[in-house]
């Protein structure tokens, strides 16, 4: 029996599995009738999929999907296998379900202190599944059928899809580059907002706004004036502003991170979200959390526990230790926080200077461990193909893991479908990576422009 | 306009429209920064707040109450298991991103475990997802697979989040439940038993999925080959999806056996069957679980997984695909956990049962999972003192809790609204425990035992 007629009809014959020396090929009753939700409409494509899949089988140097290739800091090692290699059984059983109480007390402190205000640990913050479900739960909270979600684009490719399974209707503005200075690399923070065009996006529909800052994939750090802009906004149309944040340890050349939900009007509208796997380069551990005002989390909470309930206890724990001492070395120059984002702009000075050497032309980031570079130049090794339903970039990006061996992400999976075309000769490079990654990297880049330049 | 003032200075530089535009709304500016809010909750959790685990899993934290609530094993995991866990921090790489639909050994050892027990080749790859606990794959499942105008049909007593995943994903939950046949003096979990025309009856166009809990949380029950296909013909005659929550398939006790209706002709194709890390290895504090079954099906959890959490944490799959690959080469040994696990926990059900027989409350005998559910109505315990609008159950247990120092869950927790006043005299006992936390219950219980005699 069919339940939706219409040409959006999905019938599926099922495959049979028939294999050798297993009774699978009998006459099985099959569904007949399509059996996924509609939720799942136009949600099913993912960026990452495809690209991990090709790093994995080609790349020799994969600077694509952000994660780091060094290890986690020794502290945060060590107080994982102590942890577990004790008697402390229990710690493999359910913890507290919004949160481990050793982490959300010390996140409540820490985050206290960063915003400036008491924070309550049981009701002010939601550990969560990586930042990741963190923003799975702000979006099946707070965003019904009807509802607008402003997005800047570029941006992590999640936020698209989520919004539109939770049944809203997603409202994009680009970040939109400004020619540098003569004899200057371009920067992210010549990439702004329009503020007419920022203000044109708010409707009566609006329900929030995502920021992510540091952003990701530009590495954009929002100055106080440019989030007081979207602030401002948010307050005037009653928005809520879902605050990614989880590169917040990454911000250079002295630059600050400010904190939205520091803003006036802005804590009793904002959920921050926060990530252990960022923070302190572990992020296979999956440990994330929310911040923000009571009446906020306590819809997230509803969220949480109708869909994983509980986090797993052992991340939580040592990561709660992690922070501890970090609370304790806060500001100090062996402080975690301090030493990290030190030797990753070491790190990105590195990737520029590669870039710049062959001609690709990075968009110097001021936070996270992304940068994007124009690759214009290297245009004539992947020839334009007329009407191809792939954006230039992406051909381009499968192309140089293909041949070159060398993994990075095309810009335009972080645009909406329509805009996907819009900058299509950048690509993202992930730079969370050893030295000899990263002077690998620089071998193939230099071996690449010979081979352009030699006849 | 003391706060408009206020708001003009902070602006300073601001544009003139966004000033003029803050002028004429400053009215809901106040001092202290809080404005009258016009965002409520989603209408996907309307209602779904409140929790029987918020109240009840509170006890767990004083320690001078012997807690046989919330199934929380305080048994040890095997050695192996704490061991691989303590190692896998020293691997790199262990610590980064893992493959997003489950870390590659571990669903290879999902797959060779499964394929021995199912007797058919399992696709790593395309016919398993991991997720956060036996809990993550339903919600995947129902996310997936369910939505506004779908009926659901659940089995009471049932485990408490079926209902409320149902009623986010929008659709209509349709409860049946299970009768005791001997009415009155069921001795055993076989003896709850669903009525096969009133089961038909709640069958209709609607209809797109039924969950099935075997081994049963509550009661235990492990449901037999003739009860699965009851169930597997219903399905089949009217085209709709089974949910199988199998996370206690491996503790089934006396001769019984665990049947996963999976397994059933027919039913491969619309069968989605969930285990657990955390109930097969008593570890769950790990939070994994998976889901199995024909890939036009799990693909679609895939899906609902990559816009939800994209991927369980490395280092906990890691560990376990290493534990089960020890457990996988001695499936044919006794001594294999999934075996050795369901002895060790009988010799406490069958404790647990006796102690209970003492103070005269009435068991059922499981025969699966580590739950037991009693009718405490024998003792016939005045609580019309208590707060009135409750079931009784949760009288009895807050009044148990407060007076005995001994914890349980009130049964009306696991039943729809119909039912409640069918259920309410049973609470349920998790024996899964340490033999000091049953001889602290014994004491409770013998105690209680010589006040009423």
């Amino acid at each position: 029996m069919l339940r939706r007629a219409g040409p959006s009809l999905r019938h599926f014959l099922l495959e049979r599995n028939c294999s050798a020396g297993y009774s699978s090929c009998s006459s099985e009753a099959k569904m007949s009738r399509p059996v996924q939700a509609r939720r799942l409409e136009g949600v099913d494509k993912n960026i990452w999929v495809e690209f991990v899949k090709l790093a994995a089988t080609y790349s020799t140097v994969n600077l694509g999907q952000g994660f780091p290739d060094f290890p986690p800091p020794d502290f945060l090692k060590e107080e994982f296998t102590r942890a577990f290699s004790g008697e402390k059984h229990m710690l493999h059983q359910y913890t507290r379900a919004f949160g481990h109480p050793p982490l959300v007390k010390i996140l409540a402190q820490l985050f206290g202190k960063l915003l400036g205000r008491d924070l309550d640990p049981m009701t002010n913050v939601m550990v969560t599944v990586g930042a990741y479900q963190a923003l799975f739960c702000c979006f099946q909270a707070f965003v019904d059928e009807g509802d607008e979600v402003i997005i800047i684009e570029p941006f992590f490719d999640c936020y698209e899809p989520m919004v539109k399974m939770a049944g809203g209707t997603p409202v994009f503005i680009p970040l939109r580059p400004k020619a540098p200075k003569d004899g200057k690399l371009m920067s992210s923070a010549d990439w702004k907002l329009d503020p007419a065009e920022l203000a044109s996006k708010f409707s009566e529909r609006t329900k929030a706004i995502v920021l992510n800052s540091p952003n990701n994939p530009l590495g954009k750090v929002f100055s106080r004036e440019e989030l007081e802009l979207i602030a401002d906004l948010c307050v005037k149309h009653d928005v809520l502003c879902i605050s990614d944040e989880v590169y917040e340890w990454l911000v250079y050349d002295g630059k600050e991170h400010v904190r939205i939900a520091s803003l006036r009007g802005m804590w009793d509208r904002t959920v921050s979200i926060g990530s252990a796997g960022k923070t302190f380069s572990v992020t296979g551990w999956k440990v994330g959390w929310t911040v923000g005002p009571n009446r906020l989390l306590q819809h997230i909470r509803t969220v949480h526990q109708n869909s994983v309930y509980h986090c797993a206890t052992a991340a939580q724990e040592v990561v709660a230790q992690g922070f501890q001492r970090e609370f304790e070395h806060y500001g100090k120059p062996d402080s975690y926080f301090v030493q990290m984002p030190k030797e990753m702009q070491q790190k990105r000075d590195q990737l520029v200077q590669s870039l710049v050497a062959v001609g690709m032309k990075p968009i110097v980031p001021e936070g996270t461990y992304f940068l994007v570079a124009d690759i214009s130049e290297f245009k004539s090794d992947v020839p334009d193909v007329p009407n191809s339903d792939e954006p230039y970039d992406s051909r381009f990006a499968k192309w140089m893991v293909k041949n070159k061996g060398l993994a990075a992400i095309p810009l335009s999976a972080f645009y909406c479908g329509p805009h996907k075309n819009n900058y299509n000769s950048f690509i993202r490079f992930c730079f969370a990576k050893e030295e000899a990654t990263l002077k690998a990297a620089d071998d193939i880049l230099q071996k690449w422009k010979l081979e352009k330049t030699t006849p | 306009m003391l706060c408009a003032s206020r708001s003009f200075s902070y602006l300073g530089i601001r544009t003139y429209q966004l000033r003029a535009d803050l002028l004429s709304r400053s009215i809901k500016l106040s001092a202290s920064d809080t404005m009258a809010f016009r965002h409520k909750n989603t209408r996907r959790i309307e209602g779904l707040d409140s929790n029987v685990w918020v109240e009840f899993t509170k006890v767990a934290a004083d320690p001078s109450i012997v807690n046989l609530g919330q199934g929380l094993p305080d048994i040890s995991p095997p050695s192996y298991v704490k061991e691989e866990l303590a190692n896998v921090a020293a691997v790199d790489r262990l610590n980064q991103y893992t493959r997003g639909f489950g870390h590659p050994l571990l669903v290879k050892a999902l797959s060779q475990v499964y394929e021995r027990v199912c007797g058919r080749k399992i696709d790593p790859l395309t016919d398993i997802l991991v997720t956060v606990g036996g809990y993550g794959s339903l919600f995947s499942t129902i996310q997936a697979l369910i939505e506004e105008g779908d009926e659901v049909i659940i089995i009471e007593p049932f485990y408490d989040c079926y209902e409320p995943m149902v009623k986010m994903a929008g659709a209509k939950p349709v409860f049946i439940p299970l009768r005791n046949k001997n009415d009155g003096n069921s001795a055993s979990s076989a003896d709850w038993v669903l009525d096969p025309a009133e089961l038909a009856k709640k069958f209709n166009s609607k209809t797109k999925a039924i969950i099935l809990n075997t081994p049963h949380n509550p009661i235990g029950k492990v449901f037999t080959r003739e009860e699965l296909q009851v169930i597997a013909d219903l399905c089949i005659k009217h085209d709709t999806l089974c949910i199988s929550d199998e996370v206690y398939e491996w503790l089934v006790y006396k001769g019984k056996k665990h049947i996963k209706i999976a397994t059933l002709p027919g039913m491969w194709e619309r069968t989605i069957t969930i285990g657990s890390a955390g109930k097969t290895y008593s570890v769950t504090g790990w939070k994994l679980g998976w889901s199995i079954g024909p890939q036009n099906l799990i693909k679609h959890l895939q899906v609902v997984h990559q816009n939800t959490l994209y991927t369980c944490p490395t280092p906990l799959q890691e560990a376990l695909a290493r534990a089960f690959w020890i457990d996988y080469k001695r499936m044919d040994d006794p001594d294999c956990y999934f075996y050795s696990l369901s002895r060790e926990l009988e010799s406490k059900r069958d404790r647990m049962a006796q102690l209970l027989q003492e103070v005269g409350l009435k068991p059922v005998i499981p025969d699966g999972g580590y739950f037991m559910i009693a009718d405490v109505s024998t003792l016939h315990v005045d609580l019309s003192d208590e707060d009135g609008n409750q079931p009784y159950d949760y009288k009895f247990v807050r009044w148990m809790i407060k007076s005995k120092k001994l914890s349980a869950i009130p049964l009306s927790a696991f039943c729809g609204p119909e039912t409640k006043g069918q259920f309410e005299k049973y609470i349920r006992f998790c024996f899964i425990k340490e033999d000091s936390t049953l001889d602290a219950a014994e004491v409770i219980l013998k105690n209680w035992t010589k006040q009423k005699n």
